[in-house]
């Protein structure tokens, strides 16, 4: 089959070699460099920047995502679940639940996918220096959190004490085990992980139950501390009232939205809420900022 | 400027000379086969845009084109790059934001007004270069427009009939012909370039032509007035507090959620972006325009749906017309043209829906607040986690 007309060398665009080429809506290339399997349909992917330039000069802040390209399956919105204190690759973490993902599930070692980003804003981590920490995560809501929570444990002395409540449908469920075995190990940690009633197995020796009551029986310290919260959107909206009653200020209280996107940079009209685009007005938001959105998430 | 006369033949004469150039001429004609064959105006109503070569498809000055002329900016699809994959390696090639040139001619003042606009939301931190690059390569001459009929309301939007907004140059119907004047530069260069075709009014009709134009415009600016009227801080302060109020829920029964308002608008521009195999290894990547009343339009892969109803949906098209955009850019995502409420199959009527909801605004205004500014029933249909 010939090839198409346009598609003359001056034109060709590989691995972002040629600066300026391309529009917006073209990504740089990425190998993926490591899968690891978290969950019986939840992967993380290990990827570089093919051209050595992009990967040197990329940066990018925790809470920020990215597009992320399977040639011939589509693009898909993901955060960047690698914390940017560890430079020269980023991680995604993704659950098969759609056409993107789940040709995701076909992708090995060595493959080439397409990253555009990083895109939308920031956890203020440096805000937080000299305050606890409280992290709430459900389910595979622990990616966002995970960037979030390595940042901080690689600039340990910088922050004070480190909570962290992780609880999932069951203990198959529970994404970076190896990484909530390492959390449970530090004493600078205090670890708390769930899992709803049904999901335990009979070595499990977490908590039992929705994040939310955990979180009330926990009952972190509101006391100069910093809440993040992310999760499956019901979490997030059972949650954040029992934060508030334990003492934690709507401003204290950090959370991302995930809204169906498409374009990433405030175009396509998909992800607005309000007069917010989720997109380039977040992901990140303060429990402050959500209460002042229409409940549309 | 002074305004020029473009007589009916020199444009016939003018839209032969750019197809002979090979840039015909976008501008209203008459639609379907029929329509392109010279001469069978009185038979197929319908008009659209289109590249014309000869002046018998012209339909400047009779009904309103089908689809704006968003399409020219933003296609229905468009490539925005290919890919080819050979073993592990991938290789992309650009689509070409050098495009050619384009002249539009005679297209509705509405229409045009669209252009900036959209020009907003494709530029604001990210720049869009394949609509940037297709506006920088057009030269965009509006036409007076005598008011389609009732469902127009471009006054109430701050625009008139015969708005300059968008435009490089206008023409304003004259016994004989047209007025041009220009607005830009751009404009300025195009009658240059072409000032065969344009001429300066004979000395003893001036007067006379330049007072027929104007009566034009000001009897379709008196004519619109009549369709509806908005005040639109206090629209926008209603909007922004009743987002439960019970008249959303009126609006979803009567909608189908086919989205045809939102291909017909000048200034829908949400577009999706799928992947499209062209063979084994190798395919393009596209946009398409979306609509933001398809249920798919913001449903989560997980089956969690922000927008779960029609009403919401129709919330979501007012309320980023007005007041999202509005919020983020300072004017609204609306040129009044009215295409919505012709092509709705069910009689959904913008205007009317803007007058119901700016008489709400009116009475919360004056304290003759009827429905609650919040209400407690958020419809919730989520499953415990």
């Amino acid at each position: 089959m010939s090839e198409p007309a346009n598609a003359t060398a001056s034109q060709t665009h590989t691995a972002a070699a040629s600066p300026g080429a391309g529009t917006i809506y073209q990504p740089d290339l990425v190998v993926v460099e490591a899968i690891t399997d978290e969950t019986p349909d939840t992967r993380t992917y290990r990827l570089r920047f093919k051209d050595p330039e992009k990967a040197a000069s990329f940066s990018f802040r925790a809470g920020q995502f990215g597009e992320y390209s399977v040639f011939g399956a589509g693009e898909s919105t993901f955060c960047i679940a690698s914390p940017p204190t560890r430079t020269g690759y980023l991680e995604c973490t993704v659950k098969a639940a759609g056409k993107v993902t789940g040709s995701l599930r076909e992708v090995d070692v060595g493959d080439t996918l397409g990253f555009r980003g990083p895109y939308g804003n920031v956890f203020p981590v440096e805000e937080w220096e000299g305050r606890d920490l409280v992290f709430i995560a459900g389910g595979i809501g622990l990616a966002p959190v995970r960037c979030v929570i390595w940042n901080v444990l690689d600039l340990r002395d910088r922050y004070g004490d480190v909570t962290i409540v992780y609880g999932a449908r069951s203990v198959a469920d529970l994404v970076y085990k190896r990484e909530l075995e390492e959390w449970a190990a530090r004493d600078d940690v205090r670890l708390v992980t769930t899992v709803d009633p049904g999901g335990e197995t009979s070595d499990w020796r977490g908590e039992v139950g929705y994040v939310t009551p955990v979180v009330e029986r926990v009952a972190p310290s509101a006391t100069n501390a910093v809440a993040v919260l992310c999760g499956p959107p019901i979490v997030v909206k059972l949650t954040l009232p029992v934060l508030a009653a334990l003492g934690f200020a709507d401003e204290a209280v950090y959370t991302t939205l995930e809204n169906r996107m498409k374009c990433g940079v405030g175009k396509c009209g998909r992800c607005n809420i309000g007069s917010v685009y989720v997109c380039k007005d977040g992901p990140v938001f303060t429990a402050a900022q959500i209460k002042a959105l229409p409940q549309e998430f | 400027m002074s305004e020029l006369l473009l007589t009916h033949e020199a444009l016939a004469a003018l839209v032969e000379e750019l197809a002979t150039a090979g840039r015909p001429a976008v501008a209203p004609a008459w639609a379907g086969d029929a329509g392109r064959a010279a001469g069978a105006a009185g038979a197929a109503r319908e008009t659209e845009y289109r590249a014309v070569t000869d002046a018998a498809e012209l339909a400047l000055g009779e009904r309103l084109p089908r689809l704006s002329l968003k399409q020219f900016f933003l296609p229905a699809t468009e490539v925005l790059f290919s890919w080819r994959r050979t073993a592990s390696e991938v290789e992309l090639v650009s689509a070409p934001t050098e495009l050619p040139e384009q002249v539009v001619l005679g297209a509705r003042p509405c229409d045009v007004a669209a252009l900036p606009i959209v020009d907003a939301v494709m530029n604001w931190d990210y720049a869009d270069e394949l609509w940037n690059a297709r506006r920088a390569a057009t030269v965009v001459f509006s036409l007076a427009c005598g008011v389609e009929d009732g469902s127009c309301f471009c006054d109430a939007v701050f625009l008139e009939p015969a708005t300059p907004r968008g435009s490089d140059g206008r023409l304003t119907p004259v016994e004989g012909g047209y007025l041009v004047e220009s607005f830009t530069d751009k404009g300025a260069a195009f009658l240059a370039a072409h000032r065969g075709s344009f001429a300066a009014p004979p000395a003893d009709a001036g007067e006379a032509l330049r007072g027929q134009a104007e009566a034009f415009r000001a009897a379709a600016r008196e004519r619109v007035a009549a369709n509806l009227s908005l005040d639109h801080p206090r629209l926008r302060d209603w909007l922004d507090h009743h987002f439960d109020d019970p008249f959303w829920a009126s609006l979803g029964p009567r909608c189908h959620g086919c989205g045809v308002c939102t291909s017909v608008c000048p200034t829908c521009h949400c577009f999706d972006i799928v992947d499209e195999p062209e063979s084994v290894g190798r395919g393009v990547r596209r946009r398409n325009w979306d609509a933001c009343q398809t249920c798919l339009f913001t449903l989560h892969a997980s089956g969690h749906n922000p927008r779960q109803d029609q009403n919401a949906r129709f919330r979501q098209r007012v309320e980023h017309k007005f007041l999202v955009y509005p919020a983020k850019f300072g004017d609204v995502l609306c040129t009044g043209c009215g295409r919505c409420s012709r092509a709705c199959p069910t009689g959904q009527d913008l205007a009317e829906i803007l007058a119901a909801i700016d008489e709400r605004a009116a009475d919360a205004a004056t304290g003759d607040d009827r429905t609650p500014a919040k209400s407690s029933a958020q419809p919730d249909g989520e499953a415990s986690p």
